[in-house]
């Protein structure tokens, strides 16, 4: 591409800005973009791996991986309903800040947006079918009926995710756009295609799935130990797996990664050869390293680091992606996002973090205390009396938010 | 160059892109409502099986409860970001405007929504493992949490039909853009209209209840809910009715079906009647019966609620000041945004668009229908379906054989000028409305075959021409090889 045409691509994209512009500095977004698609992507990761472990489980005549299958099943159940919100989260972002990008992308696509949901819904539901089909059996060593639908959960699954790379594929590339508004000398309204993947990159993230399932494993064994009717033996052995999984995993990301970077388009310049470039693929080799050398037989605390490091991981990668697109578009083709017009509205900005930090975080620990603790406990869970305070306090929260919501509204209103 | 914000297109000949996201919108607001009704039910008993230290109720929850919740909680919050994804290939304009002016409103949801989740489950799983103390103050927080998450998204929507204060226009801020008498009505409208439905999907759950006398209470307590809900919903409709622009109030008068009054008429009749034939005979409550009544009830609705939402906007699709087919027709100084109008004046549509191929930037003899139909499609096919089906379709429009000196002419007259209250200003040079003229007599009279063919015999002359051009440089080029020679 000679210089007048990024200089019309950039033109372009620049036009294509919303002109109410952004309430805050813009790289208060980027950053809760990476830090929510971080928890996105890892969630989404727990969600495929368990579900794999389900349907493996369901398909081997083991008896332990029967058991496990079934225990992950309700991981990934919830697995999905978090991804999916906090999902949302990044979604917010990504439209905020490259808004150019995400929505000329989408509608290109627009067709397989809304396959998305649909397809999204299909595979949430075949997996609640296959436990509602099952749940009700005791005996989870028993040959589970309609796998079948656990199969094509998984499959969809793989599908909605493909759909999402592709929609941010789409966005590195402006230079195609316009082509890909036209089809065989026509224009194309349909928005019935996929115009941009990597498969390399998509193998990648999917890969992870491995070494995250692995630490769930870990996790699982450590937390369910303590529980006065532990079957140790089951446990020790679910764990061992999983540590094998994250090892092997990581190498296979790992490989994954390199042809990724490999792939690259021009575009991109030296990125693959850069710092971050190089970080990320360090940090996922590195999981391995970390889980040979910390998760030695009982590893009664390391077992808990399991999933935060891989968060941590998550977070490299996050950060090495978000440099890529700024990598790309800014530096092939001069999309600065830091030159956002800023229309400052510190009263929004401000509740949001309020209320992120005080209602979420309060509420949050209430259910979370109450949500291991009585996954620790067999029988009634009956919390003490700070526990409850917690759960007083957590009411009166909400309470007062929604009252600020009305008193607020109202002098507003009134002025 | 000048150019403006405005995204490619995306044409569903079907049913319309309007029709998806009406569709996709219904069902989220019928599951989601769905989901926070039966929570709130949930709650009420559970703070009952805790006060009363009573198990059934408990295992009752854990019965008829968990199946309802999950599958609508489920779809609810996949359909929540489907609306999104919707408007966004739909609207992204107008999806734009409201995410850039009200994004931290919506972060602020979303950690409300993470409670949400967090809490569905965890009232789901821990029915008989925590105390029943701990699991009301879960319901609570949860019901609590929802609606909250109500709260601010009625701001943003009502937004979408009006600002919240007309200052916002000169000073912008978020306050004033969010808060106004619009939103507190509709929240009331809406609150009114989850009670509703818990009171309709209660009867599902109640069905089930065993005891005759307990049944009785609960459909006698959902009866009145309901009946209380409905009659306040229906009067806050009225009162919403006097604070929506006069400019919508046309648009509704004229222009809604006729068929629509006495359907709404006969959906609040109807509802009513369920209740009251409820609380006298609670045995004629079965689920299936409670079930479909619910659906039906919902939907019959829902339906002209969002139908009469999408009308009553028009011309505009956020905010009073983004048109629905995404140009910026009004000024609004508080956030320094102008209107690209004079814009369009000057330069016309095609040499403002970025996403206009280069062979349209000029109208001409050759490619006049491909430049009607890319006219069409960014100005018109928002409201407008150009195909057999979907939304208003264009050629219900025009009438048959219609000459195009006379679609010119009202274009011209009418259309660029912005002289029909609810269709936006849409400017254009003289080359542009005679190629959109051309374009829609074409579509009228023959139909998407006849434009379809146009359009290829378009471009296999331009493929010739091109070919000709490309042989006689080669030939140019023999020439001067030959010279040189
Ligand atoms: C903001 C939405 C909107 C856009 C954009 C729009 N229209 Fe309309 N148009 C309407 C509405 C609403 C009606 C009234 C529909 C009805 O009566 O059923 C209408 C009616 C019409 C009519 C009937 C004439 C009349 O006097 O009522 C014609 C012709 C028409 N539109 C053509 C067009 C063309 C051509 C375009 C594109 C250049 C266009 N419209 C763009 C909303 C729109
Ligand atoms: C359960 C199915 C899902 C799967 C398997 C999935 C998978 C993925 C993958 C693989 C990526 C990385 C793409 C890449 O960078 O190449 C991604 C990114 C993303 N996903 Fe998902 N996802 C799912 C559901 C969702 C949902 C429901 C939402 C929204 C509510 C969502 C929002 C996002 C966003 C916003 C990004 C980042 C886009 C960007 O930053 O450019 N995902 N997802």
């Amino acid at each position: 591409m000679d210089a007048s045409q990024v200089a019309q691509v950039t033109e372009m994209m620049y036009a294509l800005r919303n002109p109410a512009g952004i309430p805050t500095f813009p790289i208060i977004f980027i950053g809760l973009g990476v830090l929510t698609f971080a928890l996105h992507i890892l969630f989404v990761q727990l969600m495929l791996g368990t579900s794999a472990i389900t349907l493996y489980g369901a398909f081997r005549e083991n008896a332990y991986w029967r058991r496990l299958g079934a225990a992950m099943l309700e991981i990934a159940k919830v697995s999905v309903s978090v991804a999916v919100v906090i999902g949302v989260a990044p979604l917010l972002f990504v439209q905020v800040i490259y808004d150019p990008h995400w929505y000329t992308s989408n509608v290109l696509s627009a067709d397989w947006v809304i396959a998305f949901i649909v397809i999204l819904i299909l595979a949430y539901w075949a997996m609640y079918y296959f436990y509602f089909r099952n749940s009700k059996n005791a005996d989870k060593t028993a040959v589970p009926s309609s796998r079948w639908s656990m199969l094509i959960s998984l499959a969809l699954m793989l599908v909605v995710g493909f759909i999402m790379h592709s929609l941010t594929s789409q966005i590195l590339h402006p230079e195609l756009w316009k082509e890909w508004y036209m089809q065989n000398g026509k224009l194309d309204y349909s928005g019935d295609q996929l115009h941009a993947f990597n498969i390399w990159r998509y193998a990648f993230f999917i890969s992870m799935s491995i070494p995250v399932t692995g630490a769930m494993l870990v996790t699982y064994r450590r937390f369910k130990s303590v529980r006065e009717d532990a079957d140790h033996d089951y446990l020790n052995w679910a764990a061992e797996v999983g540590k094998k999984w994250i090892k092997v995993g990581s190498v296979i990301a790992t490989v994954l990664y390199v042809m990724w970077m490999v792939t690259l388009p021009e575009t991109a310049g030296n990125f693959a050869t850069s710092i971050w470039g190089i970080l990320g693929g360090v940090a996922v080799i590195g999981y391995a390293l970390w889980a040979q050398l910390r998760l030695r037989g009982e590893a009664r605390f390391c077992s808990y680091m399991a999933l935060p490091m891989a968060l941590v991981i998550g977070l490299v990668v996050a950060i090495s992606r978000e440099i890529l697109r700024y990598d790309i578009l800014n530096g092939f083709f001069h999309y600065d996002f830091f030159d956002y017009k800023i229309v400052m509205d510190w009263y929004s900005t401000g509740l949001f973090f309020l209320t992120f930090a005080i209602v979420g975080g309060v509420v949050l620990s209430y259910f979370l205390t109450i949500a291991w603790k009585s996954g620790q406990t067999v029988g009634v869970y009956t919390p003490g009396a700070g526990v409850n305070k917690l759960g007083t306090l957590s009411i009166w929260i909400v309470v007062l938010w929604i009252i600020q919501f009305f008193v607020v509204g109202f002098y507003v209103w009134a002025q | 160059m000048d150019l403006i914000s405005l995204y490619p297109t995306w044409y569903e000949p079907t049913v319309g892109s309007g029709w998806v996201v009406a569709l996709i919108a219904t069902f989220h607001v019928l599951a989601s409502h769905t989901s926070v009704g039966a929570a709130l039910l949930f709650a009420y008993l559970s703070h009952k099986a805790y006060r009363e230290d009573r198990e059934d109720l408990l295992d009752f929850i854990k019965k008829y409860g968990l199946f309802l919740l999950v599958f609508t909680y489920v779809a609810g919050s996949i359909t929540g970001p489907g609306i999104w994804y919707s408007t966004t290939v739909a609207s992204p304009n107008g999806i734009g405007a409201l995410i850039h002016s009200f994004v931290w409103k919506w972060a602020t949801e979303w950690v409300f929504f993470v409670i949400e989740v967090v809490g569905v489950y965890m009232i789901v799983y821990l029915v008989g493992k925590v105390d029943k103390r701990t699991h009301m103050k879960i319901s609570v927080i949860f019901g609590l949490a929802s609606w909250a998450t109500m709260l601010i998204i009625v701001g943003i929507l009502s937004f979408m039909m009006l600002p919240g204060k007309e200052q916002w226009f000169a000073d912008g801020g978020y306050l004033n853009g969010f808060y106004g008498t619009n939103t507190f009505i509709q929240l009331g409208m809406r609150t009114a209209f989850m009670f509703t439905i818990t009171a309709v999907v209660g009867g599902i759950v109640i069905a089930g209840i065993k005891d005759p006398a307990f049944k009785k209470e609960m459909a006698r307590k959902l009866g009145w809910l309901g009946i209380i809900s409905t009659i306040v919903g229906a009067l806050m409709f009225q009162w919403y009715l006097t604070a929506v622009p006069e400019q919508a109030l046309l648009v509704m008068e004229n222009r809604l079906p006729d068929y629509f009054m006495p359907s709404i008429v006969a959906v609040l009749a109807g509802t009513l009647a369920y209740f009251i034939i409820t609380m006298i005979r609670p045995q004629t409550l079965v689920q299936g019966f409670a079930g479909a009544m619910a659906v039906i009830i919902l939907v019959a609705g829902l339906w002209p609620e969002e139908t009469a939402r999408e009308s009553m906007r028009k011309p505009w699709v956020a905010g009073q000041y983004v048109y629905s087919n995404q140009v910026i027709g009004r000024d609004v100084p508080g956030m320094d945004i102008k209107s690209q109008l004079p814009l369009l004046e000057k330069v016309g549509i095609l040499k403002a668009h970025p996403f206009t191929p280069e062979h349209l930037r000029e109208v001409n003899e050759g490619n006049k229908i491909q430049a009607g139909e890319f006219i069409a499609m960014t100005y018109c096919s928002n409201c407008h379906s150009p195909s057999e089906t979907g939304i208003r379709p264009l050629h219900r429009y025009f009438p048959e054989g219609v000459s195009q000196e006379r679609v010119a002419k009202y274009v011209k007259g009418v259309l660029t000028t912005g002289n029909i209250a609810y269709m936006p200003k849409m400017p254009m040079t003289d080359s542009e409305v005679d190629a959109l003229a051309a374009y829609l007599v074409l579509n009228n009279n023959g139909g998407q075959a006849a434009v379809t063919a146009a359009i290829d015999s378009e471009i296999a002359q331009r493929d010739r021409a091109l070919a000709e051009k490309n042989a006689s440089d080669k030939v140019a080029a023999l020439d001067f090889v030959q010279e040189v020679k």
